[in-house]
């Protein structure tokens, strides 16, 4: 056998250097390994360091089966469970929103049924790991609305699970009947798989288990590559059996030594697949579908912002926190792709291809830099959209990282005026309560001032508004504004 | 302390002193993110500071003034 470890060596380095790069200004790594396949590959005028795509078959497989294992083994089952109704809703809701816009845009194109079940799931699904790094990159770990980013982007990645096993029955091209019965074998093997991940966890762990990380990462590889062959052969996605054999490990004591042992190698087959999939795309054809694409992310930008509202509303959160939410969850990346290499694989619409191709490409560009930019947008959303009014705090980052809300005492009043202000027969413009002793008191518009003056006087660190149809809370020591935080514990 | 889905932890400090403050998230891989609140009225971090779990370490026995040689 002839490997051609020079195109392959040679092809890899380069797609890790303009990854690099990338990083530089703060672009995420996946749409640039692929950027370096579509451009050295064989479809692309120019010198071609792979020749034939399928060279790289089993190094992509490997990256899209580790890819999938190690979401599983990491997916934070305890979080989502007991992650509350809202959250559930916000995800659901996101969700909803983003994979019909998807499902719109691929009816609007008429490549045919199939291909819009895909583009709607490759425009719905966001990059978990691309959305991950920017909020880490933006500093926003402290912001208000970054507990719920995190939550729906986990929920999406479970539902991603779903639309897989949903999904694949649908490529493999039966009707009727065939497909009913491709469906019911593809959700039993799923209730097979997840039963096995509730009461077979120990055995797992007794068949893989390894005091030493060289055969625990020997056993790991073996058990999920034999798997995810296995639920390809039933008709079930190769995707899916990775993905639950992880939930499967990650029940098990071995859980936080394989993700640390399966990271790496994921990452460098993961690559490849991306790697790989550019090498399938002919730049010729990305000319033709850049109008589809200009359209699909325009309607991703507005889905987001609709589902970033929706958030923000039911948390109650400001305008700047809607904008957030909608911008950052804009990453699209590993997913799309995946969804796009089993069209392919299945024989669907070759446009598919390049669509989803340079879609991620001008997203991975987009996002970064529209969620960055979040405040200009945050000032022009109206406040009618939300429950509460937020006229002078719109923009404001909200945060969580108050730790004084022990000193909340009193949350209710029924005055309606500034008795200090009154006393010296001055006017007031708004007025804001103590949340320690309830003194209420004119803001800082008005002359007085009375609000902060209640504060240097004795320290109580927290007002809200008294304004009818507003509801926000406000931190003088930090000088923020403060929302109870969702789920914590102090 | 505050969970932040598929990254880590999150803890929120406060000393009473201006409104400095400082949020430390413990990521799951060990890294760890400082931020600090400078003043009052910040509404973006003044610095962010990220540690490997080695690093943090250092740090920590600086802080509690444990004597060492590296």
């Amino acid at each position: 056998m002839h490997v051609d470890l020079i195109g392959i060596g040679a092809l890899v380095l380069i797609a890790g250097l303009l990854a690099r790069a990338g990083r530089r200004f703060g672009m995420p790594t996946v749409p640039f390994y692929m950027l370096a396949g579509i451009l050295l590959g064989p479809a692309t005028p120019g010198p071609v360091l792979v020749e034939h795509p399928e060279d790289l078959a089993l190094l992509a497989a490997l990256g899209l089966v580790l890819l999938l294992f190690h979401l599983g083994v990491e997916f934070p089952v305890e979080q989502v469970l007991g992650s509350g109704r809202r959250l559930l809703i916000a995800a659901g809701s996101y969700i909803v929103i983003n994979v019909s816009t998807g499902f719109g845009i691929g009816a609007i194109l008429g490549w045919g049924l199939r291909e819009s079940l895909v583009i709607a799931g490759a425009l719905g699904i966001s990059s978990s790991a691309i959305v991950t790094k920017l909020l880490i990159e933006l500093r926003r770990l402290t912001n208000a609305e970054t507990p719920a980013i995190l939550g729906i982007i986990v929920i999406e990645d479970l539902f991603l699970a779903l639309y897989l096993a949903l999904l694949t029955p649908v490529l493999s091209g039966g009707s009727g009947g065939d497909l009913a019965f491709d469906m019911a074998t593809s959700f039993g093997f799923l209730v097979l798989l997840f039963l096995f991940a509730r009461f077979g966890a120990r055995a797992l762990g007794g068949l893989i288990g390894s005091n030493e990380d060289e055969l625990l990462a020997v056993l790991v590889v073996g058990v999920v590559l034999l798997v995810a062959g296995t639920s390809a052969e039933v008709g079930v996605s190769d995707a899916i059996g990775a993905l639950l054999i992880g939930l499967v490990v990650s029940r098990t004591k071995l859980k936080a030594r394989v993700e640390k042992l399966v990271l790496p190698l994921r990452d460098v087959f993961a690559a490849v697949f991306f790697v790989a999939f550019g090498l399938s795309i002919d730049v010729g054809a990305l000319a033709s579908v850049a109008p589809a694409v200009a359209l699909a992310v325009v309607a991703t930008v507005a889905a987001n912002l609709a589902a970033g509202l929706v958030t923000a509303r039911l948390f109650g959160f400001n305008q700047r926190a809607a904008a957030n939410i909608g911008l950052t969850v804009l990453g699209r990346g590993e997913f799309s792709l995946i969804l796009a290499t089993l069209a392919l694989a299945a024989g669907l619409d070759e446009r598919i291809g390049p669509f989803i191709a340079l879609y991620v490409l001008v997203l991975a560009i987009v996002s970064p830099v529209l969620a960055a930019r979040s405040r200009p947008l945050a000032r022009v959303i109206p406040d009618r959209l939300f429950r509460s009014n937020w006229t002078y705090v719109r923009e404001q980052t909200m945060s969580t990282a108050c730790t004084h809300l022990d000193r909340v005492q009193v949350t209710e009043t029924d005055a309606d005026e500034c008795p200090r202000c009154v006393e010296n027969g001055d006017e007031w413009v708004h007025l804001r309560m103590c949340l320690t002793c309830g003194a209420v008191a004119c803001c800082d518009d008005s002359v007085n001032k009375h609000a902060t003056a209640h504060y240097e006087q004795f320290g109580h660190p927290l007002i809200r508004t008294i304004e009818p149809g507003e509801d926000w809370r406000y931190c003088y020591i930090d000088g923020a504004l403060v929302q109870a935080p969702i789920g914590a514990s102090r | 302390m505050q969970e932040l889905p598929g990254v880590g932890k999150r803890y929120d400090l406060a000393f009473g002193q201006g409104g400095q403050r400082l949020s430390v998230v413990v990521r799951r891989d060990g890294t760890r993110d400082l931020y600090a609140f400078a003043e009052r009225g910040d509404d973006e971090p003044a610095a962010v500071i990220e540690l490997t779990e080695e690093q943090a370490r250092i740090l920590a026995a600086v802080l509690s003034a444990t004597f060492f040689d590296d």
